[in-house]
């Protein structure tokens, strides 16, 4: 697969203790969604921030649609579309006039312009509202208006910093349609950050958990939690002992197994495929199974795997809020 | 460059246009001034003693104004598009702090089309503000009377010299908007900055007033500059030779300035556009 991004080496170095991002080196295919997964201040934003030209490159080197970001940042420009975590629409200004301001700017013909604003709000369900200031929206109306407005040039890339931050469930799982829509429909090339797992689970292709400026891990959503060898069944049973523990180490997929009070904890690859036959077995030995219970891996133990600490206590252990670290706010402390 | 500086400021200006308290307190700052300072200023009582006779000692250091308010109206526009110039480059203090202009440099738009559709929209601003200000000098009591022979070429003049008095400080004071980092150090560089811009000029008292280590500096304040260009046009209806030399060189020290001020006003705003 040809690459739509490529990252060797990136480095930013604010002053000689802050290395916010160091020595990152990825790959975006065409047509794929790439996550940067990891808590505030892991330097996620100023990644994007450097490949969308806003921000200098210390060390290293990013192209991105073929062109060399340090080289050529007018061409790489002019290839991306770009949303903020913040919400920089006017909201004087109607749905409608946002979105024929950036493509004024893009230098999108007026008539192309209209026509192409009228689908994007459409594809958002905004174009009831389209004549409507947009100091009048909800927050998830002006965050799915965001969205669009990126895209009114048809850009090849699209770079979203933390797109649902701060919205609610059905707002942030309407985005991840929209999202999922223009990736599957229209072919674009998405590099999004996030610190929501669920987010980097349902959308990527590909997730790179990434932790003081470094990508600890990446790869596929499955094949990171793969990587933790298998799922994990708990059973409770009522006088199961040494005996049971010994049993259930001798099924053969079981890789692990501990026992505390009348809990097994198992570790197996595929729960499902090896469940009736261990319940069976433990039946079988007259012993009363009072509970069970299974869990598959999450993104969030590949985080506490590599890392060493939970996405959870990562953002407590920054004193970051939900919606700290955006792309404005990482410009603001870059200029001090 | 020009599409996308006029179509930034468009963005502003309708969103001003929207808001209208920012448009009438912007005209009411004038009305104030002529209105509340004009007349209460006792210059203008002096004037009153000496009519029916010939031009007094005073009346002719004021210029040769009839009145005070004729006077003070070109300073008024002077502080108008001073004080406004100055103040909308909150604008784009505030586009920086919420991240558009970040997102603007993400855009493919030269970098400088930020600068100037700021500039663009301070002048959309202030050629509305300005030319409230001498329509209201018109009608407020004891207001601006304009000489006899006062016609078309007057008014262009005079809107002419707005235009560019707003376009001098428009260049600079957006670079200084550009170029701060937080609405603190904005308004304190502006506090810093028009008071002795207003105050070291002609706007309220002539030049003969100021005491002598002062005058050069007054003399050679834009804002001297053009409430002298303007004070020609409104007191005088015809120019003669001398007072239109003098209209040009006023003219010359305003361009110069502009000249300046846009050179100041492109770097600084290239400084901060810059990726750090």
């Amino acid at each position: 697969m040809n690459s739509t991004i490529e990252v060797e080496g990136l480095t930013k170095t604010f002053s000689p203790e802050n290395r916010a991002v160091d020595a990152v080196s990825f790959k975006v295919g065409e047509g794929e969604v790439f996550s940067l997964l990891g808590p505030n201040g892991a330097g996620k934003t100023t990644t994007i921030r450097m490949l969308t030209t806003v921000t200098s490159i210390t060390e290293g080197k990013a192209m991105v649609g073929g062109y060399d970001v340090r080289e050529d940042p007018g061409a790489v420009r002019g290839l991306i579309g770009v949303v903020p975590q913040e919400v920089t629409l006017d909201n004087e200004l109607k749905g409608m006039e946002n979105l024929l301001l950036t493509a004024k700017l893009c230098r999108v013909p007026d008539q192309t312009a209209k026509s192409k604003a009228r689908d994007l709000l459409r594809l958002v369900e905004l174009e009831d509202s389209a004549n409507r200031r947009v100091g009048t929206y909800s927050g998830g109306m002006k965050r799915r208006l965001q969205l669009v407005t990126a895209l009114i040039h048809n850009p090849r890339v699209l770079f979203l910093d933390e797109p649902t931050v701060g919205l609610d469930i059905q707002t942030r799982t309407k985005i991840w349609d929209y999202i999922g829509h223009l990736n599957r429909d229209q072919g674009l090339t998405i590099l999004m950050t996030t610190h929501y797992l669920e987010e980097a689970d349902k959308l990527s292709d590909i997730v790179a958990i990434m932790d003081h400026g470094v990508i600890k891990v990446s790869g596929s959503p499955s094949d990171l939690k793969e990587s933790l060898h298998g799922d994990v069944l708990t059973v409770a049973v009522e006088d199961g002992g040494e005996d049971l523990t010994r049993f259930l180490r001798s099924v053969p997929s079981v890789t692990e197994v501990t026992h505390v009070d009348h809990s097994y904890r198992l570790k197996l690859p595929k729960v499902e495929s090896a469940l009736p036959a261990i319940i069976a077995s433990i039946a079988s030995r007259n012993l009363r199974i009072t509970e069970t219970s299974f869990s598959k891996p999450t993104l969030d133990q590949v985080f506490l795997e590599v890392t060493g600490r939970s996405m959870r206590d990562a953002q407590e252990a920054n004193g970051h809020s939900s919606n700290g670290g955006s792309y404005a706010a990482a410009h603001r402390s870059e200029a001090k | 460059m020009i599409v996308e500086s006029l179509a930034l400021g468009k963005r502003s200006l309708t969103k001003w246009a929207r808001n209208p308290f920012a448009v009438i307190a912007t005209s009411l700052q004038a009305l104030f001034w002529l209105a509340l300072f004009g007349n209460s200023f006792s210059p203008a009582n002096a004037f009153t003693s000496t009519a029916g006779g010939s031009l007094g000692a005073l009346q002719q250091a004021f210029s040769g104004a009839p009145n005070y308010i004729t006077f003070l109206t070109p300073g008024v526009v002077g502080i108008v598009a001073l004080v406004g110039m100055s103040f909308q480059g909150v604008d784009l203090v505030f586009d920086r702090i919420t991240g558009y202009i970040d997102l603007l440099r993400a855009f493919p738009i030269p970098r400088t089309s930020i600068y100037f559709g700021g500039v663009v929209q301070n002048i959309g601003k202030g050629m509305v503000a300005t030319p409230i200000a001498f329509l209201l000098a018109l009608v407020v009591p004891n207001g601006l009377r304009l000489a006899d022979g006062f016609g078309v070429i007057n008014v262009i003049g005079v809107l002419a010299t707005m235009a560019v008095l707003t376009t001098v400080f428009s260049m600079f004071f957006t670079g200084l908007a550009m170029s701060v980092k937080s609405t603190d150090s904005f308004f304190g560089a502006i506090n810093f900055l028009t008071f002795p811009i207003m105050f070291a000029s002609t706007a309220f008292f002539p030049l003969s007033f100021f005491p002598a280590w002062l005058k050069p500096i007054a003399q050679a304040n834009p804002i001297s500059l053009a409430c002298d260009a303007m004070r020609l046009l409104l007191v005088n209806g015809s120019l003669s030779v001398s007072q239109a030399s003098a209209f040009l060189w006023d003219w010359a020290g305003l361009l110069v300035y502009g000249v300046v001020f846009a050179a100041l006003g492109i770097t600084m705003a290239r400084n901060a556009l810059r990726a750090r």
